[in-house]
């Protein structure tokens, strides 16, 4: 509660670069975040904003959303909840950032009590494991087909399908740490869309 | 200072700087969490802390809710909510800043292509996190079957809602152990 206070106060009238056209309303990206929040499984935040604010909502784009996750993950933090505060500033400034991160933890903080409050009482059998891996494996596939659907696509893709390649096998299967992989990268692909940018 | 207060300033002074190092990844950050929370604080046993990681994993929601529940083994409700918010709030005014800032330039060509830029490096991280937990995942085989038959199932047929995809593999992987006992 401080929390939100606190930031909405400082920050709520000093927002100028909020899109003012079609603005969406606080209680609308409070029902979407906290939606998210309690079926994001698995750690897959992201996949799942994509399905349902991009996707089917279109209130960002997707280079917005990519940028989102990139600059999440470059800060410190948790990549989902940080994806959470961007996306709720460009919405709708300091008001949406805090009404979508509260949204985004409130149900999983209630629900993770639940939990170890049932789990102290009556313990877990092995079903409940298995049911919980299948949920898991469900949505490790959300976040791999929302990967594969982002992958660079049109004319001149060679370059910018190198670079996510790269980051696959850096990151992903040889596990480096993600910081100085991404601040490799990062210079090349940008210096790649200049000269692209220059072309078209 | 009554006992409880005490407990509640040291769950933020524990939690406000782990807030701010960990950057890049979960990995580091649990390390830190078990040897505060068991070697330094006694908040919990290893035994309680391993359960409590089992539980956090198995609940919805932004990776590490874990802080919420070693705040309740601390200090009860005040304490989950205590422990979140101090694990959260720096971070995410720090992050609320650089967006502040780096939307003063939207528009600007170099944006625009710093945004090109990052576009394939986050799709990279994107596939990067899904073969992280696949990984840590303690189902083993099936659970990497069953990710590609979802990923395969996702790409073929967008329009089919994920949650029917969780439901169906959560149901299966409980119908098989049950009948494997």
């Amino acid at each position: 509660m401080s929390k939100g206070a606190r930031l909405g106060r400082l920050t709520a009238e000093t927002d100028a670069d909020v899109r003012k056209e079609h603005q969406i309303g606080l209680p609308a990206i409070f029902a979407a975040f906290f939606w998210l929040g309690v079926t994001s499984f698995g750690g897959n935040t992201a996949a799942w904003l994509y399905h349902q604010l991009v996707g089917r909502r279109h209130w960002i784009d997707d280079r917005e959303f990519l940028s989102g996750v990139a600059l999440g993950r470059i800060v410190p933090g948790s990549g989902g909840v940080n994806l959470t505060v961007l996306v709720g500033q460009r919405l709708r400034g300091g008001a949406g950032a805090v009404a979508a991160v509260v949204a985004l933890l409130s149900g999983p903080l209630v629900i993770v009590l639940a939990f170890a409050a049932a789990y102290t009482r009556i313990g877990w059998s092995p079903a409940v494991h298995a049911i919980l891996d299948g949920i898991a494996a469900a949505a490790i596939g959300l976040t791999f087909a929302t990967g594969l659907k982002l992958l660079p696509s049109g004319s001149a893709r060679l370059g910018p399908l190198a670079v996510t390649l790269a980051t696959v096998l850096c990151v992903g299967v040889l596990r480096w740490p993600m910081l100085p992989v991404i601040f490799c990268l990062a210079p090349v692909s940008i210096g790649l869309a200049l000269v692209r940018g220059r072309n078209a | 200072m009554p006992d409880d207060i005490r407990t509640l300033l040291s769950l933020v002074l524990v939690f406000v700087p782990l807030s701010l190092l960990s950057i890049g990844g979960g990995a580091s950050l649990l390390a830190d969490m078990e040897h505060q929370s068991v070697t330094v604080q006694g908040w919990t046993t290893a035994r309680e802390f391993a359960d409590l990681f089992a539980i956090s994993r198995a609940a919805p929601g932004p990776g590490t809710m874990l802080s919420a529940l070693i705040g309740w083994k601390a200090a009860g409700w005040a304490g989950a909510v205590t422990a979140t918010a101090a694990l959260y709030l720096p971070s995410s005014l720090v992050v609320y800043g650089a967006a502040r800032l780096w939307g003063r330039w939207r528009g600007s060509l170099w944006h625009a292509a710093v945004e090109r830029g990052l576009a394939p490096i986050a799709a990279g991280l994107i596939l990067s996190g899904g073969i992280a937990v696949l990984r840590i995942s303690p189902g083993g085989p099936a659970v990497w079957g069953a990710a590609i038959v979802a990923t395969v199932l996702l790409l073929r047929w967008p329009r089919l809602h994920p949650l029917i995809l969780f439901a169906a593999g959560g149901g299966l992987f409980g119908l098989a152990a049950g009948m494997g006992r």
